[in-house]
């Protein structure tokens, strides 16, 4: 006789176990129902419209990428077993339950339908029996292994490891005992039938449920009589019930919660635009503009990010500001959000002036968000999908607007308001560097050119760097490029100054660099500065209508091109052993990875990577505006860790830069750290110069 | 607390500075005027008045390139009214400004002048003393600080030698400000943006501008640069032959 699924074995069939126990999960399903929606509708009754409901398609591919595959929990190697064996071992028996809960009832659906086949033959509806039966009960109780070794490891690494990104406290020990209490009340529960059963060919399955198998032969040696056995399973599966139930009913209070809102959270993630675009500032139906500083101006997906928060710390960890030990944690940033949200939620969905709900001076604090470099790493290790750096622009905004800001990130706006870069310097002086006359760089606003250069304020007015950009006019010019710049017409870019908040600068910005695009002939814009070209790739109009957007290269990528055309020849193989640091706005933000790598492989330097590289890149620290602002609550400078690092790699001489801010930031480093004779900071273009 | 504020535009010493042909002013084409950066304190102090004791607070600026953005910054800080003074004032001393200024503020009927202590281009005196002699109100100079109390202010002075003084004021009085209370306020484009779109500016004449028979600039150069120090190198017995060389060389020894 072929092995089948049992339905209540053990529970006497004149208690009706059927109706009750289907009752209960009933009761408990619409509970969990009843009080996810009652948090749920909060977020749209605080929280602003936003349209995120578009492409439904691609929406369901990122919940099956992040909710399900868990590629970015994945991309840790510990915590992403350990969370994926307890996931999928879930998302295993909530199938495999309700194909029983399917294959128990199926026959009598088609009875109530009145067919007579299933009223005289209702084995035939099942379709758990035999090889199918015992391949289900091999899948389950595999994942139940898995599901041991994942709880084991969390267990290891919440109680005895405690890395400091977790939070340690009893809500989240109450959840991983509950889901242990589950798993193994199911695991005992099926042992101990088996124990009982184990020589009726109709339900013995043997190997096939390996787990359960092997503990049967556990209550087997015991001795005790089948009777024993039969009893202490019913205890077993009341409380493997009770369990369940609790679980259903507490996971909308509880930290379980995270396994809906990130599946919402995911679903709702932002389609719109690139990360390296900002939303402009919201405006209300009055076509005032929203400025971020309570609740009430968050969107509902804003809100909805703070409940699918899984406290996990992942971004905490990779966040330079917090690693330089300042107040800010993006971690933190989005829990203080929640929890003022819990606190507040109620009374604000109630009335329209009812409730608090201030966050920006109260649980978030200027000197958080002014400590962001907006890196984007945390966005890039959230596995929830979280939008950490859009929310602290946004609040940014509000502060700018109320004019609350450090002094010197005040000068430099001034600075940059007037004079059009934060150096304070006149327009006429941007050029000073093109002044050799050896030098002949092209006027393009004069005559047509194929390439306009973008230099941007670092690499014109610092004075530490005019040696490298008259080093890149030569490599271009020695790469036959014809190129040309704007001259006193440039101005920033304003990439950072619209990560700082003041929305109404950079728009000015934008404004006076486009006239001046308009006014010269040229095909692609190219630029040595990633923020710079961050900007002009995603944030800038294209301004001609019969030109459409200008292409817009980086300096690596356009050196990578002229090599590969054959236009730059080298002479030298430099055979330096390098490290790279990819910036934030050319990796991260523009996944520009392979075209730096190539030409430092060009100029024959042996290239090693740090620990932390590609898109886990570590900040040097500038971005988001921070090159303006005070220090004083930095405790180690990103940049100097970043030295460290880079000083750790066996035999390692030059750091390779490809962003003037970080050749400013690095030398600074090397120097202050100690490590000046131990390896020297050098611009990409620098080594092609060398090679040439 | 009703205050006037009187800005005055200045070269912008970030450009460098040219003389025009004449050989006795500056080059204009390339000037960039900006807010005398005293007057703003001035501005700044009067908004601080404004917020803890209330009253209108009214910026009257000479109508030269870029004025109007210095108004709408101030309106935009916190500032009612706006006015533009008028007429030929490019190089206009600060004896026939105060006297027009003079002419608007009696109109205004302000408890409060506030204006910068000084400004870079100042050549017959600063605007302050020469208003309040023509108002006939007090004049305190080197202000940092100014505390409403009622009909009377308290003002900030820092001596020389680190001595400060809080100085009791009666109004009407005109202040010199050297440093706002607090330092000027950023304002965010978007909000001077607005009050483009929004505040108004008044014109006002400014009439008669009689320089007075003061002060003339006759030749303006640029100081001959002092030849520069040689830096002597090397080891310490060369330096010191070379000194000796020198030294003898100038029949110093
Ligand atoms: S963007 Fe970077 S600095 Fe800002 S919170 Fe995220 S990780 Fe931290
Ligand atoms: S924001 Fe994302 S990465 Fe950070 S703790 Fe929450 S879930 Fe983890």
């Amino acid at each position: 006789m072929v092995p089948h699924r049992p339905d209540f074995w053990g529970i006497p069939a004149e208690w009706n176990p059927t109706l009750w126990v289907y009752s209960i999960m009933f009761l408990a399903v619409f509970v969990l129902v009843f009080r996810f929606f009652q948090q749920a509708r909060l977020w749209w009754k605080v929280g602003r419209p936003e349209v995120r409901w578009d492409h439904p398609g691609k929406r369901l591919g990122l919940v099956f990428k992040y909710w399900i595959a868990q590629l970015r929990v994945l991309g840790q190697r510990y915590p992403g077993i350990m969370h994926v064996a307890i996931a999928w071992a879930f998302f295993v028996f909530f199938i495999g339950t309700t194909l029983a809960a399917i294959d128990g009832h199926l026959f009598q659906l088609f009875q109530l339908l009145g067919n007579q086949n299933a009223i005289t033959d209702p084995e035939a509806f099942k379709f758990l029996k035999g090889g199918v039966y015992l391949v289900f009960k091999l899948v389950l109780d595999l994942f139940t292994v898995a599901f041991l070794v994942g709880a084991g490891m969390a267990v290891y690494r919440r109680f005895v490891r405690r890395p400091s990104r977790l939070t340690l406290d009893s809500r989240f020990a109450f959840s991983l005992v509950l889901v242990i209490v589950v798993v193994i009340g199911g695991l005992v529960t099926e042992s101990l039938r088996l124990a009982v059963v184990r020589n009726d060919a109709s339900l013995a399955v043997g190997w096939w449920a390996p787990a359960g198998f092997l503990l049967a032969q556990l209550w087997i040696a015991t001795g005790a009589s089948p009777e024993a056995l039969t009893n202490w399973h019913m205890v077993i599966w009341f409380i493997h019930l009770g369990s369940v139930v609790l679980m259903l009913v507490t996971l909308p209070a509880g930290t379980l919660i995270h396994i809906l809102t990130s599946a919402f959270n995911t679903f709702f993630a932002k389609l719109d635009r690139p990360a390296g675009k900002l939303a402009p500032l919201a405006q209300n139906k009055d076509g005032q503009s929203i400025f971020v500083s309570a609740l009430r101006d968050m969107t509902w997906k804003q809100l909805l990010d703070g409940d699918a928060c899984t406290e996990c710390g992942r971004c905490q960890d990779v966040c330079p500001a917090h690693a330089a030990g300042t107040p800010l944690s993006p971690k933190q940033l989005i829990l203080s959000m929640r929890d003022t949200f819990h606190e507040n939620a109620p009374l604000l969905a109630q009335s329209a002036n009812g409730g608090n709900g201030k966050l920006v001076g109260e649980a978030i604090t200027g000197d958080m968000l002014w400590s962001c470099t907006t890196c984007g790493a945390c966005v890039r290790e959230c596995p929830v999908l979280i939008e950490h750096v859009d929310m602290i622009v946004d609040m940014r905004r509000h502060l700018v607007n109320e004019g609350q800001m450090g002094g010197m990130l005040q000068e430099a706006l001034a600075k940059l308001g007037r004079y059009g870069n934060s150096f304070g310097q006149s327009e006429r002086a941007r050029a000073k560097w093109a002044q050799p006359a050896s030098l002949k760089i092209k006027d393009a606003r004069k005559e047509p050119v194929e390439y306009l250069w973008f230099v941007g304020d670092y690499a014109s007015y610092s004075a530490g760097l005019v040696d490298i950009t008259r080093k890149t006019a030569e490599v271009f010019q020695r790469g036959g490029l014809d190129f040309g710049i704007l001259y006193e017409t440039e101005r920033n870019a304003g990439n950072d100054v619209r990560r700082v908040g003041e929305e109404g600068l950079f728009e000015a910005l934008v404004e006076k660099n486009v006239e001046a695009f308009a006014k010269s002939r040229f095909k692609t814009i190219v630029t040595t500065d990633p923020h710079s070209y961050n900007t002009l790739k995603h944030e800038y109009p294209s301004t001609d209508a019969s030109r459409g957007r200008y292409p817009i290269l980086h300096y690596a990528e356009l050196l990578d091109q002229l090599i590969a055309e054959g236009k730059l020849k080298f002479n030298r193989q430099l055979g330096y052993k390098v490290t790279y640091h990819d910036p934030c706005y050319l990796g991260r933000y523009n996944g520009v990875y392979d075209a730096p790598r190539r030409v430092i492989q060009a100029t024959g330097c042996e290239l090693v990577e740090m620990p932390r590289h590609g898109d886990r890149s570590f900040c040097c620290g500038a971005g988001g505006g921070r090159i303006w602002m005070e220090e004083d609550l930095v405790k180690e400078r990103p940049s100097e860790s970043r030295i460290r690092e880079a000083v750790a790699l066996d035999g390692v001489t030059a750091f390779v830069v490809a962003c003037p801010k970080d050749m400013t930031l690095y030398r600074d480093a090397v120097k202050t750290t100690g490590y000046e004779n131990r390896l020297v900071v050098k611009d990409l273009v620098e080594l092609v110069h060398e090679a040439m | 607390m009703d205050i006037a504020v009187v800005v005055k535009l200045v070269p912008d010493l970030v450009e460098e500075l040219a003389i025009d042909e004449s050989g006795a002013a500056l080059d204009t084409s390339y000037l960039r005027l900006i807010v005398n950066e005293l007057d703003n304190h001035a501005v700044e102090q009067a908004i601080l008045l404004k917020e803890s004791a209330g009253g209108q607070v009214t910026v009257i600026a000479p109508d030269l390139e870029g004025v109007d953005d210095i108004l709408f910054t101030a309106a935009a800080k916190g500032a009612d009214r706006l006015i533009k003074l008028t007429g030929a004032m490019s190089g206009v001393n600060n004896y026939a400004l105060s006297n027009s200024l003079a002419a608007i503020i009696r109109e205004i009927k302000p408890h409060l002048v506030l204006t910068g202590v000084q400004a870079n281009n100042d050549l017959d005196g600063s605007v302050g003393p020469r208003l309040a002699a023509l108002l006939g109100m007090a004049y305190v100079g080197y202000v940092s600080g100014v505390t409403p109390a009622n009909d009377s202010v308290k003002v900030r002075k820092e001596y020389s030698g680190g001595l400060v003084a809080q100085v009791a004021v009666r109004l009407p009085a005109v202040l010199g400000i050297q440093a706002a209370g607090k330092p000027p306020r950023y304002v965010p484009i978007s909000k001077i943006r607005q009050m483009s779109k929004t505040a108004r500016i008044k014109d006002q004449p400014a009439g008669d501008l009689d320089a007075g028979n003061g002060a003339a600039v006759k030749h303006m150069f640029k100081p001959e640069m002092g030849t520069h120090a040689t830096m002597i190198e090397g080891e310490a017995d060369e330096v010191a032959d070379r000194l000796i060389a020198i030294f003898k060389e100038q029949d110093i020894l």
